[in-house]
């Protein structure tokens, strides 16, 4: 064998010894302490996944995670902000936290994340890097952030009234001034909403290309010129007139159950089968997509700077990238999150459970189309409130 | 003429009293008498119309030959005057004479003049706008009497209405009331439990005359 | 004789009770009423400073939120005020004096222990276009979808201002209802009926005017509720743009300081609001005094119109929520237009998340069994002439007063632990049990203080032994008042708990915007059950502990 490529074993050996070294004393350190999780709590699928892994956390490591649930990332960035500002740099209350997209590239320009610490968790090895797993609305993670589970804006109908549902924005105009008053999206900031938003814009911009980029408020006014157009066409025949939104995609589904509206939106593909599961949508109601696609990406945890628990913190992170853990996750009975973990490196049984379908969930392919850059999000959303955030 | 007809009233199936009859004359002062809580104050509940719903009464009201029990308090034209002189605070001591005045008398001018007198008459002159709090106990007394009866009642109950006063105007009041009631000539009904009360050669009756268990 | 006994008496006593009490009970009382309000105070100039900016107000202005939210927040409290004004004082005039009364005031506690929260799921419930009562016209017209009503989160805050004006209803029956049961109020409607005036006139001439400067304070602070509610707007109140106090909330609890400058000027804006609401009404009430009419003496007998019962549809309501929530927190499907569930279950229950049960549980404990010591105390030996001042929490908009607390409590960084949750809890259940027990405490006879002090007593073990025996059955009241207070508080368990802490009231508002109306159901009825059991423990208890005392119950 060469010199130099046993000179890599022993290095990788070293290292690794050295890195496993790093993770018991990392594990030690963790042992007993509370980590403060900001998630999203608006899915009940979700509340419970996360309940069953704290409790896991509790069992196998000593961490006592407790699930603070918040309405809106942005809440969780504030807050972080206004401690690291006040002073308050190394007893913060939030210790991880569910985030992606604009909110991490905020806390990552504002010095606010602590890290890197990603790669350097055990199950790093087990991430399918071909997913965009390694940038975050076109912002490099840069090892801030660890990957947790995939998502894809998808819409939920009910088959008994909505047989042929719209599969483009054009499709959709035509729909809701076929049905006045029973299509609507959630208000922006709400993520769904923007996303909805977004979804959009990507397909009536002119240069998909320029979405990648930051945004230049030149190039803005061009992109998003249709983009108003459109809405100012569809609001007029929105749920309420487009003069008050729902307040979320939660609410969506239960407007959708009672036949308020002919159609819902979320970001699992696997939402409708929990929904229906716990009968809070019929048993006819199905999941689709657009035809050229919808907005899919990865979200991700973080660790704020100032975070007390930042070994538990990363002891959790760990725990919820594993196998074990990834598996549940994925497992449509649960919560039907996708997997950001290579499939083909999991056992079998953990496979075949991934690819499980359930009645409601999407059973069609639905095409990814990439997230716009970070920066876009907050000048959409601010552009919309202007023009529609009071009437 | 007052009639009470066999008045029995009740009080969850024990009866406070039953079968009192009672006539009481024009110009009559008669006193009732009997212990603290034996329904005296009850009784004249009743004859005013504002009996507690707690109790049941059967009996018949008369007031010159026109039955009032079935009235309601405002048709009965019976007057009362309790221990507490019972002014109404945001009117003015004037106001309160003026609030009983009968609406015959028209005219504002004309009404504050009858007020005026009604006041110089117990010796108030000039208390028209006075606030009835700065006025003293006997004064208030005073006042309170003269508001019951310029609203020209047929009928006159009276509470205990000397038992807050110290014995000097105890005297002075009461020889004042059997005055005025002397002037309008209407029956009278007394309810007391100090025999000092009882006017020169009335009649006194014992509320316990009509009650079968004795307290 | 007896005059001059009792001057003997105190003559002969070192320190007689009407005299000026100790100085260190005076100190006391002063204490802990400070330890409440006190630290509000840096909290409010931290909290309300940076409004004082020219700049903040050019951006308020420039905001493109505020118009409409000021005009929802407008209509929804005073329309909700008048409203409640209205019902209370046209049911106090329809059946004050009479059976029907009697019948009236027992029920008011009942409802009255919903809390707000609660009351804006329920009526959501209810009046959403996939609501009850929709179901109820599809039933007979054959509708296939809900209808497109604007009955709840309508722009005009009209639906808020529904649900303010039946729950602060009750409110202001209760509060009519102590000052009716006076005898010296309800003497002088016998006294004037009997001058020949009918009930109307009686109420207009003589009650009335000397109720409505009594009932201000009462009113003025249910409009300031109104201004300021963030709960029940969330649930039932327009969300684009949402009121006002939602918006000052929201502004208030941003990182970026110049929305939080902007969130103070608008605080400031409500106080402004509520100041002019005040003095209008005050000027209102002395014109109305000033232009008093001289008693002409007409007497009008007017027909009885008690059999029109509107108390009727009023507490109907209230029973028609609990039934609703009742309902969802056992139904299984229950799409539109079922007018019942497919199927019911106690799933719900089975499942339900009873940590902020438990959270409330003892937040509502501490923060009732702390207060009752600093109330006793301040009832007993405090200086009487400020007790205007520990009503303020109840007529000053909550948002500037909690906005206070949380900038007390991020200077001294104890934001988010129980200590400082329980704390910012006492200031709105302090006044409140004051309120409760004031009457009873002032209408103690001072002479069984008297005889226990000649027994040999000092003060504090004549209060110990005598005085505060005797009035366990309001005690027990006022603790069970201060209890529901603190299970309704939204904002202070938000602002001060940092998140950390959820409650059944912060849980069920959470939910509210969630798709899932059994979960939600079932908070809300944990956040009913909460009260209803501590007043009825507070009556069981006080009937048990005096069984033997005929005097005590």
């Amino acid at each position: 064998m060469k010199l130099s490529t046993l000179a890599a074993i022993a290095l990788t050996l070293g290292v690794s010894t050295w890195a496993n070294a790093d993770w018991s004393q990392t594990q030690n350190e963790a042992k007993g302490q509370t980590v403060y999780f900001n998630a999203w709590g608006g899915s009940e699928a979700t509340n419970a996944y996360i309940a069953w892994a704290a409790k896991e956390a509790k069992a196998r490591f000593g961490i006592d995670v407790r699930h603070v649930k918040i309405t809106d990332t942005a809440e969780a960035v504030k807050r972080v902000q206004t401690e690291v500002s006040a002073g308050r740099t190394t007893d913060g209350s939030i210790d991880l936290m569910w985030v992606n997209g604009e909110n991490f590239r905020n806390l990552k320009n504002g010095g606010l994340l602590f890290g890197p610490w990603a790669q350097s968790l055990p199950n790093w090895g087990l991430v399918d890097l071909n997913k965009p797993v390694r940038t975050d609305f076109s912002v490099s993670t840069d090892g801030y952030e660890s990957p947790w589970g995939t998502a894809q804006l998808t819409f939920i109908a009910d088959s008994a009234k909505t047989p042929t549902p719209p599969r483009s924005a054009a499709d959709l105009l035509a729909f809701a001034k076929a049905n006045p008053g029973r299509v609507s999206y959630p208000k922006p900031p709400d993520f769904h909403g923007t996303t909805f938003v977004k979804q959009m814009l990507l397909e009536l911009t002119p240069n998909k290309a320029v979405l990648q980029q930051p945004v230049i408020s030149a190039a803005f006014a061009t992109a998003t010129q249709p983009l108003w157009a459109y809405l100012d066409q569809l609001h007029p025949s929105l749920w309420r007139n487009g003069k008050t939104f729902p307040a979320s995609a939660a609410e969506m589904h239960r407007m959708l159950g009672d036949g308020e509206l002919k159609m819902s939106i979320t970001f699992n593909p696997n939402e409708a089968a929990n929904l229906i599961a716990s009968k809070q949508l019929p048993a006819s109601a199905y999941s689709f997509g657009f035809t050229s696609g919808t907005i899919g990406n990865v979200h991700f945890v973080a660790i704020p700077v100032n975070a007390h628990a930042k070994a538990g913190a990363q002891v959790f992170a760990n725990f919820l990238l594993s196998a074990e853990a990834q598996t549940r996750k994925a497992d449509i009975t649960v919560w039907g999150d996708g997997t950001v973990l290579d499939i083909s490196k999991l056992p079998s049984a953990s496979q075949a459970l991934i690819r499980k379908a359930a009645p409601g969930a999407l059973a069609e392919a639905v095409p990814t189309l990439p997230e716009p850059h970070a920066s876009w999000v907050e000048a959409l959303e601010a552009d919309w409130l202007k023009r529609y955030g009071s009437r | 003429m007052l009639n009470i007809k066999n008045l029995t009233i009740s009080h969850a199936e024990k009866s406070l009293f039953s079968a009192l009859s009672l006539v009481v004359d024009q110009g009559e002062v008669v006193t009732l008498t009997g212990v603290s809580g034996s329904g005296k104050s009850t009784l004249l509940n009743w004859m005013i119309g504002d009996l507690d719903p707690n109790f049941s009464a059967a009996g018949e009201l008369w007031l010159n030959n026109v039955r009032c029990d079935t009235l309601p308090i405002e048709a009965r034209h019976i007057g009362l005057l309790f221990q507490d002189d019972l002014l109404f605070p945001h009117l003015s001591v004037g106001q309160n004479l003026a609030f009983a005045l009968p609406a015959t008398i028209r005219d504002t001018k004309v009404r504050r003049q009858r007020v005026e007198q009604t006041l110089s008459n117990i010796g108030l002159v000039g208390f028209h706008d006075r606030d009835p709090a700065t006025l003293s106990g006997g004064q208030r007394a005073r006042v309170s009497l003269l508001r019951t009866l310029l609203a020209e009642p047929l009928a006159l109950l009276l509470d205990e209405p000397f038992s807050k006063l110290d014995a000097m105007l105890r005297t002075q009041f009461r020889a004042f009331v059997f005055e005025q009631i002397e002037r309008q000539d209407i029956p009278t009904l007394l309810v007391t439990h100090d025999p000092a009360d009882v006017p020169q050669g009335g009649r006194v009756i014992e509320i316990s005359d009509w009650q079968h268990n004795h307290v | 004789m007896a005059q001059a006994l009792r001057l003997a008496l105190e003559r002969a006593l070192p320190q007689a009770p009407s005299s000026r009490p100790g100085l260190p009970w005076q100190w006391l009382a002063a204490l802990s009423v400070m330890l409440i309000f006190g630290p509000l105070l840096p909290g409010l100039y931290w909290a309300l400073s940076p409004a004082l900016n020219a700049t903040v107000w050019q951006a308020l202005w420039l905001d493109a939120q505020w118009p409409q939210a000021l005009r929802s927040t407008l209509i929804s409290s005073v329309l909700g005020t008048l409203l409640a004004c209205g019902v209370a004082a046209l049911l106090a005039t329809l059946h004050y004096p009479g059976r029907l009364w009697g019948g009236l005031q027992r029920r008011l506690p009942l409802l009255l222990s919903v809390p707000h929260a609660a009351f804006a799921v329920g009526l959501f419930f209810l009046i959403a276009p996939s609501g009850w009562l929709a179901r109820v016209i599809a039933h007979f017209s054959q509708w296939s979808s809900p209808p497109e009503w604007v009955t709840v989160q309508d722009p005009y805050g009209l639906s808020l201002a529904l649900a303010l004006a039946i729950k602060e209803s009750w409110f202001l029956l209760w509060v009519l209802a102590a000052v009716l049961g006076e005898q010296v109020v309800s003497r002088q409607m016998v006294m004037a009926r009997s001058l020949g005036y009918s009930r109307t006139q009686s109420w207009r001439l003589i009650l009335w005017p000397q109720l409505l400067p009594r009932m201000m304070w009462p009113v003025m602070a249910v409009f300031a509720y109104g201004l300021s509610v963030v709960d029940m707007a969330i649930i039932l109140g327009p969300g684009t743009p949402p009121t006002l106090a939602v918006l000052i909330w929201r502004w208030l609890t941003d990182p970026d300081p110049a929305l939080q400058a902007r969130g103070s000027a608008a605080s400031i804006i409500l106080l402004i609001v509520l100041l002019t609401c005040v003095l209008a009404v005050r000027g209102l009430l002395w014109l109305m005094k000033r232009h008093q009419p001289y008693p002409a003496g007409q007497r009008k007998p007017t027909a009885s119109r008690r059999w029109l019962k509107l108390h009727t549809p009023l507490f109907l309501v209230g029973y028609a929520v609990v039934a609703v929530l009742l309902l969802w927190s056992v139904a299984q499907e229950w799409f539109f237009p079922a007018l019942l569930p497919d199927a019911l279950s106690l799933e719900s229950w089975h499942q339900a998340d009873w940590a902020p049960f438990w959270t409330t549980l003892w937040l509502a404990i501490a923060a009732s069994l702390l207060c009752l010591p600093a109330v006793l105390v301040w009832l007993e030996w405090g200086p009487k002439r400020l007790n205007a001042l520990l009503y303020l929490p109840l007529i000053v908009p909550a948002l500037p007063l909690v906005a206070g607390q949380y900038a007390t409590l991020l200077h001294l960084h104890l934001d988010g632990t129980a200590v400082a949750l329980v704390w910012s809890h006492l200031l709105w259940v302090l006044p409140y049990m004051v309120l409760t027990l004031i009457g009873p405490y002032r209408a103690f006879d001072l002479r069984l203080m008297t005889s226990a002090r000649a027994l040999g007593y000092s003060p504090w073990h004549a209060c110990l032994h005598v005085k505060w025996p005797i009035l366990l059955r309001p005690i027990l009241a006022t603790l069970a008042v201060g209890f529901a207070v603190s299970v309704a508080q939204y904002l202070p368990t938000l602002f001060a708990g940092g998140g950390r802490f959820v409650t059944v009231t912060t849980e069920a508002v959470a939910l509210s915007a969630g798709g899932n109306r059994r979960v939600l159901a079932v908070q809300a009825l944990l956040q009913i059950a909460l009260p209803i059991a501590a007043f009825g423990l507070a009556a069981f208890a006080a009937y048990w502990l005096g069984r033997h005392r005929k005097g005590l119950r």
